[in-house]
Protein backbone atom coordinates (compact mmCIF):
# COMPACT_ATOMS: atom_id res chain seq x y z
CA UNK A 1 0.00 0.00 0.00
CA UNK A 2 2.88 2.28 0.85
CA UNK A 3 4.37 1.63 -2.54
CA UNK A 4 1.06 2.31 -4.22
CA UNK A 5 0.46 5.54 -2.40
CA UNK A 6 3.55 7.57 -2.42
CA UNK A 7 6.63 6.06 -3.87
CA UNK A 8 5.67 5.94 -7.53
CA UNK A 9 8.78 7.22 -9.18
CA UNK A 10 9.18 10.13 -6.85
CA UNK A 11 12.94 9.69 -6.48
CA UNK A 12 13.64 9.55 -10.17
CA UNK A 13 16.06 12.17 -11.33
CA UNK A 14 17.39 12.77 -7.84
CA UNK A 15 19.24 9.51 -7.34
CA UNK A 16 21.24 7.60 -9.90
CA UNK A 17 19.21 4.97 -11.81
CA UNK A 18 21.51 2.16 -10.70
CA UNK A 19 20.74 2.99 -7.07
CA UNK A 20 17.01 2.98 -7.82
CA UNK A 21 17.30 -0.37 -9.53
CA UNK A 22 19.23 -1.89 -6.63
CA UNK A 23 16.88 -0.41 -4.04
CA UNK A 24 13.73 -1.52 -5.82
CA UNK A 25 15.19 -5.02 -6.24
CA UNK A 26 15.83 -5.23 -2.51
CA UNK A 27 12.50 -3.64 -1.59
CA UNK A 28 10.69 -5.91 -4.00
CA UNK A 29 12.26 -8.96 -2.44
CA UNK A 30 11.56 -7.80 1.04
CA UNK A 31 7.99 -6.48 0.84
CA UNK A 32 6.30 -7.20 -2.41
CA UNK A 33 7.49 -9.25 -5.28
CA UNK A 34 4.75 -7.97 -7.59
CA UNK A 35 4.69 -4.27 -8.44
CA UNK A 36 1.07 -3.09 -8.83
CA UNK A 37 0.09 -0.60 -11.45
CA UNK A 38 -2.40 1.89 -10.09
CA UNK A 39 -4.21 5.06 -10.98
CA UNK A 40 -4.71 8.32 -9.10
CA UNK A 41 -8.40 7.49 -8.54
CA UNK A 42 -7.55 4.12 -6.99
CA UNK A 43 -4.93 5.69 -4.74
CA UNK A 44 -7.45 8.29 -3.67
CA UNK A 45 -9.98 5.60 -2.82
CA UNK A 46 -7.42 3.91 -0.57
CA UNK A 47 -6.58 7.25 1.02
CA UNK A 48 -10.24 8.03 1.74
CA UNK A 49 -10.75 4.54 3.22
CA UNK A 50 -7.65 5.06 5.37
CA UNK A 51 -8.92 8.44 6.57
CA UNK A 52 -12.05 6.69 7.84
CA UNK A 53 -9.84 4.42 9.99
CA UNK A 54 -7.95 7.20 11.67
CA UNK A 55 -8.47 7.60 15.42
CA UNK A 56 -10.77 10.37 16.54
CA UNK A 57 -9.10 13.16 18.48
CA UNK A 58 -9.84 12.81 22.20
CA UNK A 59 -12.49 14.93 23.87
CA UNK A 60 -12.15 17.27 26.85
CA UNK A 61 -12.27 14.47 29.43
CA UNK A 62 -8.73 13.38 28.48
CA UNK A 63 -7.19 16.62 29.75
CA UNK A 64 -6.08 17.12 33.32
CA UNK A 65 -8.40 19.53 35.13
CA UNK A 66 -6.49 22.80 35.45
CA UNK A 67 -7.40 26.31 36.49
CA UNK A 68 -6.59 27.63 33.01
CA UNK A 69 -9.17 25.83 30.94
CA UNK A 70 -11.69 25.28 33.72
CA UNK A 71 -12.06 29.03 34.29
CA UNK A 72 -12.17 29.59 30.53
CA UNK A 73 -15.10 27.17 30.19
CA UNK A 74 -16.76 28.65 33.24
CA UNK A 75 -16.46 32.13 31.72
CA UNK A 76 -18.46 31.11 28.68
CA UNK A 77 -21.02 29.06 30.64
CA UNK A 78 -21.68 31.88 33.12
CA UNK A 79 -21.85 34.38 30.25
CA UNK A 80 -24.41 32.29 28.37
CA UNK A 81 -26.58 31.76 31.46
CA UNK A 82 -26.51 35.46 32.46
CA UNK A 83 -27.11 36.45 28.83
CA UNK A 84 -30.08 34.07 28.62
CA UNK A 85 -31.57 35.72 31.69
CA UNK A 86 -31.09 39.15 30.12
CA UNK A 87 -32.66 37.95 26.86
CA UNK A 88 -35.56 36.28 28.67
CA UNK A 89 -36.57 39.48 30.46
CA UNK A 90 -35.98 41.96 27.62
CA UNK A 91 -37.54 39.72 24.92
CA UNK A 92 -40.57 39.19 27.17
CA UNK A 93 -40.98 42.97 27.41
CA UNK A 94 -40.41 43.32 23.64
CA UNK A 95 -43.04 40.74 22.72
CA UNK A 96 -45.44 42.17 25.29
CA UNK A 97 -45.03 45.62 23.72
CA UNK A 98 -45.51 44.25 20.19
CA UNK A 99 -48.67 42.28 20.98
CA UNK A 100 -50.02 44.49 23.75
CA UNK A 101 -49.86 41.86 26.51
CA UNK A 102 -49.50 44.48 29.23
CA UNK A 103 -46.34 43.21 30.96
CA UNK A 104 -44.71 45.70 33.30
CA UNK A 105 -42.19 45.67 36.13
CA UNK A 106 -44.91 45.67 38.77
CA UNK A 107 -46.91 42.65 37.56
CA UNK A 108 -43.70 40.78 36.70
CA UNK A 109 -42.60 41.33 40.30
CA UNK A 110 -46.00 40.21 41.62
CA UNK A 111 -45.92 37.10 39.46
CA UNK A 112 -42.40 36.31 40.65
CA UNK A 113 -43.36 36.86 44.28
CA UNK A 114 -46.48 34.70 44.11
CA UNK A 115 -45.44 31.86 41.81
CA UNK A 116 -41.74 31.34 42.45
CA UNK A 117 -41.09 29.30 45.62
CA UNK A 118 -38.37 30.37 48.03
CA UNK A 119 -35.92 27.63 47.03
CA UNK A 120 -36.19 28.59 43.34
CA UNK A 121 -35.81 32.26 44.24
CA UNK A 122 -32.64 31.53 46.23
CA UNK A 123 -31.29 29.27 43.47
CA UNK A 124 -31.90 31.93 40.83
CA UNK A 125 -30.41 34.69 42.96
CA UNK A 126 -27.43 32.58 44.03
CA UNK A 127 -26.74 31.61 40.42
CA UNK A 128 -27.09 35.19 39.23
CA UNK A 129 -24.95 36.62 42.06
CA UNK A 130 -22.02 34.20 41.87
CA UNK A 131 -22.11 33.85 38.09
CA UNK A 132 -22.18 37.61 37.66
CA UNK A 133 -19.36 38.13 40.16
CA UNK A 134 -17.28 35.52 38.34
CA UNK A 135 -18.02 36.74 34.82
CA UNK A 136 -17.34 40.34 35.83
CA UNK A 137 -14.03 39.51 37.54
CA UNK A 138 -12.89 37.08 34.90
CA UNK A 139 -13.91 39.54 32.18
CA UNK A 140 -11.53 42.09 33.68
CA UNK A 141 -8.90 39.33 33.81
CA UNK A 142 -9.42 38.79 30.09
CA UNK A 143 -9.07 42.52 29.43
CA UNK A 144 -5.79 42.53 31.40
CA UNK A 145 -4.57 39.69 29.17
CA UNK A 146 -5.61 41.70 26.11
CA UNK A 147 -3.12 44.37 27.13
CA UNK A 148 -0.41 41.69 27.12
CA UNK A 149 0.01 41.45 30.90
CA UNK A 150 -0.14 38.36 33.17
CA UNK A 151 0.25 36.03 30.22
CA UNK A 152 2.57 33.55 31.95
CA UNK A 153 1.43 30.31 33.58
CA UNK A 154 2.21 31.93 36.91
CA UNK A 155 0.23 35.05 36.00
CA UNK A 156 -2.72 33.01 34.71
CA UNK A 157 -2.90 30.96 37.90
CA UNK A 158 -2.38 33.95 40.17
CA UNK A 159 -5.09 36.05 38.53
CA UNK A 160 -7.35 32.98 38.40
CA UNK A 161 -7.13 32.49 42.15
CA UNK A 162 -7.75 36.21 42.74
CA UNK A 163 -10.87 36.03 40.55
CA UNK A 164 -12.16 32.98 42.44
CA UNK A 165 -11.60 34.69 45.79
CA UNK A 166 -13.35 37.85 44.60
CA UNK A 167 -16.20 35.72 43.23
CA UNK A 168 -16.72 34.13 46.64
CA UNK A 169 -16.74 37.51 48.41
CA UNK A 170 -18.55 39.54 45.75
CA UNK A 171 -21.12 36.85 45.00
CA UNK A 172 -21.99 36.48 48.68
CA UNK A 173 -22.25 40.26 49.09
CA UNK A 174 -24.58 40.49 46.07
CA UNK A 175 -26.73 37.60 47.20
CA UNK A 176 -27.58 39.26 50.52
CA UNK A 177 -27.83 42.77 49.11
CA UNK B 1 12.53 -8.93 12.21
CA UNK B 2 12.39 -7.83 15.83
CA UNK B 3 11.78 -4.26 14.74
CA UNK B 4 8.99 -5.29 12.44
CA UNK B 5 7.24 -7.28 15.12
CA UNK B 6 7.49 -4.23 17.40
CA UNK B 7 5.91 -2.10 14.74
CA UNK B 8 3.13 -4.62 14.24
CA UNK B 9 2.47 -4.85 17.95
CA UNK B 10 2.45 -1.07 18.23
CA UNK B 11 -0.03 -0.77 15.40
CA UNK B 12 -2.23 -3.41 16.97
CA UNK B 13 -2.24 -1.60 20.28
CA UNK B 14 -3.01 1.68 18.54
CA UNK B 15 -5.95 0.05 16.85
CA UNK B 16 -7.31 -1.08 20.21
CA UNK B 17 -7.00 2.43 21.62
CA UNK B 18 -9.12 3.94 18.86
CA UNK B 19 -11.97 5.80 20.50
CA UNK B 20 -15.39 4.94 19.20
CA UNK B 21 -16.62 7.66 16.91
CA UNK B 22 -19.08 9.67 18.93
CA UNK B 23 -21.32 12.20 17.34
CA UNK B 24 -21.63 14.98 19.85
CA UNK B 25 -24.23 16.81 17.84
CA UNK B 26 -27.44 18.54 18.79
CA UNK B 27 -30.11 15.81 18.42
CA UNK B 28 -32.94 17.81 16.83
CA UNK B 29 -30.82 19.61 14.22
CA UNK B 30 -30.09 17.92 10.89
CA UNK B 31 -26.42 17.57 9.99
CA UNK B 32 -24.53 17.36 6.72
CA UNK B 33 -22.84 14.08 5.71
CA UNK B 34 -19.19 14.34 6.77
CA UNK B 35 -16.13 13.21 4.77
CA UNK B 36 -14.04 10.33 6.14
CA UNK B 37 -11.82 11.59 8.94
CA UNK B 38 -13.22 15.07 8.41
CA UNK B 39 -10.80 15.63 5.52
CA UNK B 40 -11.91 16.97 2.16
CA UNK B 41 -9.99 16.56 -1.12
CA UNK B 42 -6.64 15.12 -2.13
CA UNK B 43 -3.17 15.75 -0.70
CA UNK B 44 -2.33 17.84 -3.74
CA UNK B 45 -5.15 20.39 -3.46
CA UNK B 46 -4.06 24.00 -3.31
CA UNK B 47 -5.02 25.93 -0.18
CA UNK B 48 -7.63 28.57 -0.82
CA UNK B 49 -7.57 31.02 2.07
CA UNK B 50 -10.85 32.79 2.87
CA UNK B 51 -11.16 36.32 1.54
CA UNK B 52 -9.59 38.95 3.77
CA UNK B 53 -12.36 40.76 5.61
CA UNK B 54 -11.57 43.20 8.40
CA UNK B 55 -15.18 43.07 9.59
CA UNK B 56 -14.55 39.42 10.50
CA UNK B 57 -11.04 40.09 11.76
CA UNK B 58 -9.42 42.98 13.55
CA UNK B 59 -12.45 45.32 13.50
CA UNK B 60 -14.63 42.59 14.97
CA UNK B 61 -12.06 41.98 17.70
CA UNK B 62 -11.79 45.71 18.44
CA UNK B 63 -15.58 46.08 18.58
CA UNK B 64 -15.86 43.09 20.90
CA UNK B 65 -13.22 44.59 23.22
CA UNK B 66 -14.78 48.06 23.08
CA UNK B 67 -18.11 46.62 24.27
CA UNK B 68 -16.38 44.59 27.00
CA UNK B 69 -14.36 47.59 28.23
CA UNK B 70 -17.50 49.77 28.21
CA UNK B 71 -19.32 47.14 30.29
CA UNK B 72 -16.92 47.63 33.24
CA UNK B 73 -17.95 51.18 34.27
CA UNK B 74 -21.55 50.70 33.11
CA UNK B 75 -21.94 47.74 35.46
CA UNK B 76 -19.94 49.33 38.27
CA UNK B 77 -22.20 52.43 38.39
CA UNK B 78 -25.44 50.61 39.39
CA UNK B 79 -23.47 48.39 41.79
CA UNK B 80 -21.98 51.46 43.49
CA UNK B 81 -25.27 53.38 43.43
CA UNK B 82 -27.16 50.47 44.98
CA UNK B 83 -29.65 50.01 42.16
CA UNK B 84 -31.02 53.50 41.46
CA UNK B 85 -29.38 55.05 38.40
CA UNK B 86 -30.38 57.60 35.77
CA UNK B 87 -32.29 56.56 32.67
CA UNK B 88 -29.28 57.53 30.53
CA UNK B 89 -26.93 55.24 32.47
CA UNK B 90 -29.50 52.45 32.38
CA UNK B 91 -30.11 52.86 28.62
CA UNK B 92 -26.36 52.80 27.95
CA UNK B 93 -25.96 49.72 30.12
CA UNK B 94 -28.86 47.91 28.43
CA UNK B 95 -27.72 48.76 24.89
CA UNK B 96 -24.07 47.87 25.41
CA UNK B 97 -25.11 44.72 27.24
CA UNK B 98 -27.33 43.73 24.32
CA UNK B 99 -24.37 44.11 21.94
CA UNK B 100 -22.10 42.20 24.33
CA UNK B 101 -24.56 39.32 24.69
CA UNK B 102 -25.27 39.30 20.93
CA UNK B 103 -21.58 38.96 20.08
CA UNK B 104 -21.10 36.33 22.79
CA UNK B 105 -24.02 34.23 21.55
CA UNK B 106 -22.75 34.61 17.99
CA UNK B 107 -19.40 33.12 19.05
CA UNK B 108 -21.25 30.21 20.66
CA UNK B 109 -23.26 29.56 17.48
CA UNK B 110 -20.05 29.65 15.41
CA UNK B 111 -18.45 27.13 17.80
CA UNK B 112 -21.33 24.77 18.56
CA UNK B 113 -23.59 25.02 15.47
CA UNK B 114 -20.87 25.33 12.78
CA UNK B 115 -21.91 25.61 9.13
CA UNK B 116 -19.44 22.80 8.32
CA UNK B 117 -21.57 20.31 10.30
CA UNK B 118 -25.05 21.84 10.40
CA UNK B 119 -25.22 23.58 7.01
CA UNK B 120 -28.20 25.90 6.82
CA UNK B 121 -29.12 25.37 10.48
CA UNK B 122 -26.11 27.54 11.31
CA UNK B 123 -27.69 30.40 9.40
CA UNK B 124 -31.11 29.77 10.95
CA UNK B 125 -29.55 29.94 14.42
CA UNK B 126 -27.95 33.27 13.50
CA UNK B 127 -31.28 34.62 12.16
CA UNK B 128 -33.05 33.47 15.32
CA UNK B 129 -30.45 35.26 17.47
CA UNK B 130 -30.87 38.44 15.43
CA UNK B 131 -34.67 38.23 15.63
CA UNK B 132 -34.48 37.71 19.39
CA UNK B 133 -32.13 40.68 19.67
CA UNK B 134 -34.61 42.89 17.79
CA UNK B 135 -37.35 41.90 20.27
CA UNK B 136 -34.86 42.49 23.07
CA UNK B 137 -34.06 45.98 21.75
CA UNK B 138 -37.79 46.73 21.63
CA UNK B 139 -38.13 45.49 25.20
CA UNK B 140 -35.24 47.71 26.29
CA UNK B 141 -36.92 50.70 24.61
CA UNK B 142 -40.13 49.94 26.51
CA UNK B 143 -38.24 49.51 29.79
CA UNK B 144 -36.33 52.76 29.40
CA UNK B 145 -39.26 54.90 28.25
CA UNK B 146 -42.12 53.61 30.41
CA UNK B 147 -40.53 51.62 33.22
CA UNK B 148 -37.54 51.92 35.53
CA UNK B 149 -35.09 50.27 33.15
CA UNK B 150 -33.48 46.84 33.42
CA UNK B 151 -31.85 47.71 36.72
CA UNK B 152 -35.35 48.63 37.91
CA UNK B 153 -36.65 45.17 36.95
CA UNK B 154 -33.61 43.48 38.47
CA UNK B 155 -33.80 45.30 41.79
CA UNK B 156 -37.58 44.72 42.07
CA UNK B 157 -37.16 40.98 41.44
CA UNK B 158 -34.09 40.82 43.68
CA UNK B 159 -35.94 42.24 46.66
CA UNK B 160 -39.35 40.69 45.84
CA UNK B 161 -39.18 38.42 48.88
CA UNK B 162 -38.70 41.45 51.15
CA UNK B 163 -41.56 43.41 49.54
CA UNK B 164 -44.19 42.60 52.16
CA UNK B 165 -42.51 44.70 54.86
CA UNK B 166 -41.73 47.52 52.46
CA UNK B 167 -45.26 47.77 51.12
CA UNK B 168 -46.53 48.38 54.65
CA UNK B 169 -44.18 51.33 54.96
CA UNK B 170 -45.45 52.82 51.68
Amino acid sequence: MLLQLGLNGCYRGVVRPSVIARASRTLGKRFNSQAVKTTFEKEHEILVAQRGNRPVSPHLTIYQPQLTWYLSSLHRITGVILGSGFFAVTIAFGISTLFGLGLNTENLKNYYKEKVPAWADWTAKGTAAYFFAFHFGNGIRHLIWDTGKELTIKGVNRTGIVVLALTAIGGTALLFK
Amino acid sequence: MLQRSFVKEGLARRALQCTARRNLTIPFLSTLPQKAGGVVGTPNDAYHPPAVDKMHGSYHWDFERALAVAMVPLVTIPLAAGGSISTVADSLLASVLLGHVYIGFQSCIIDYIPARVYGKNHNYAMYLLTLGSVFSALGIYKLETEENGIIGVLSRLWTADRESQESKKD
